[in-house]
């Protein structure tokens, strides 16, 4: 071997080439949400097309005699919006070295979201109506259903962070398993936004 | 333009601008279904607008 190539020689898989200023694990959470942007967005035209042009009772939405919990998804509201910031707070957090606050900014999280997530369930009990019941339930519980297994998903994602960060897992300098869920989690508080507006209020 | 998903602290102002634009845009509707709409186009306008220049510049 030459006095070159030992000068150049190099242990292990060749070092990774950037491409983008923003590093790969952000781009992916970036892309794969959103290709979850381009799945609500299929749902939400499913829904505004059978609101447009299905107007069976001159207009009026829902159509009778269906009746939207329009007061307990406003609680459910507050409690995932409460949750973004419980989320914001544990990673302000450990990025100032507070462990204490992010394990309780986490768990704080974890369980406002699982109280969403339980608050929609029972209400879907007590709803009085299902998925084959016309075109509107069919819609109503696609798309608040999608954006349940999306909470869902995000609890795992919670829990797993969790359980890091009560291992002592993640410091000030290492803390990107933090930054991603969180992402997460306030990319599902922001589609639930949408959904309360659009198929609530509105 | 910076990426509003770029970190945790990012993504959670993005949350608390949805909730400003929803809220404007509810606020708006219960006055009057116009007046909803009216507030939706501005706002949406306004949004664009802002994107457009911070791409621009």
């Amino acid at each position: 071997m030459s006095a070159a190539a030992e000068a150049h020689e190099h242990h292990g898989p060749p070092p990774i080439h950037y491409s983008s200023r923003v590093s790969p694990a952000i781009l992916g959470m970036f892309l794969f949400i959103a290709s979850e942007i381009m799945l609500f967005g299929s749902f939400f035209t499913v829904y505004f097309f059978d609101r447009v042009v299905n107007k069976p009772f001159g207009g009026q939405w829902p159509p009778p005699p269906f009746q939207r919990p329009v007061f307990v998804a406003g609680v459910n509201t507050l409690i995932l919006v409460t949750s973004s910031f419980t989320m914001h707070w544990a990673g302000s957090s450990i990025k100032k070295g507070n462990r204490a606050g992010l394990r309780a900014g986490l768990l704080l999280t974890f369980l406002l979201g699982l109280t969403f997530l339980l608050t929609q369930i029972i209400e879907y009990h007590r709803i009085g109506f299902n998925t084959s019941d016309t075109s509107f339930a069919a819609t109503f519980f696609g798309l608040t259903g999608l954006h349940g297994a999306h909470v869902f998903v995000g609890l795992t994602i919670l829990g797993v962070m969790t359980v890091r960060a009560f291992r002592g897992h993640f410091s000030p300098e290492h803390h990107q398993g933090v930054e991603l869920g969180g992402i997460y989690w306030h990319f599902v508080d922001v589609m639930w936004i949408v959904v309360y507006v659009t198929v609530y209020l509105l | 333009m910076r990426n509003p998903l770029r970190s945790e602290a990012d993504a959670f102002r993005f949350v608390l601008l949805t909730l400003v634009y929803f809220g404007l845009i509810v606020i708006g509707s219960l006055i009057s279904t116009w007046v909803g709409l009216g507030v939706f186009v501005v706002l949406t306008v306004g949004a664009a607008w802002w994107v457009f220049r911070a791409l621009v510049h």
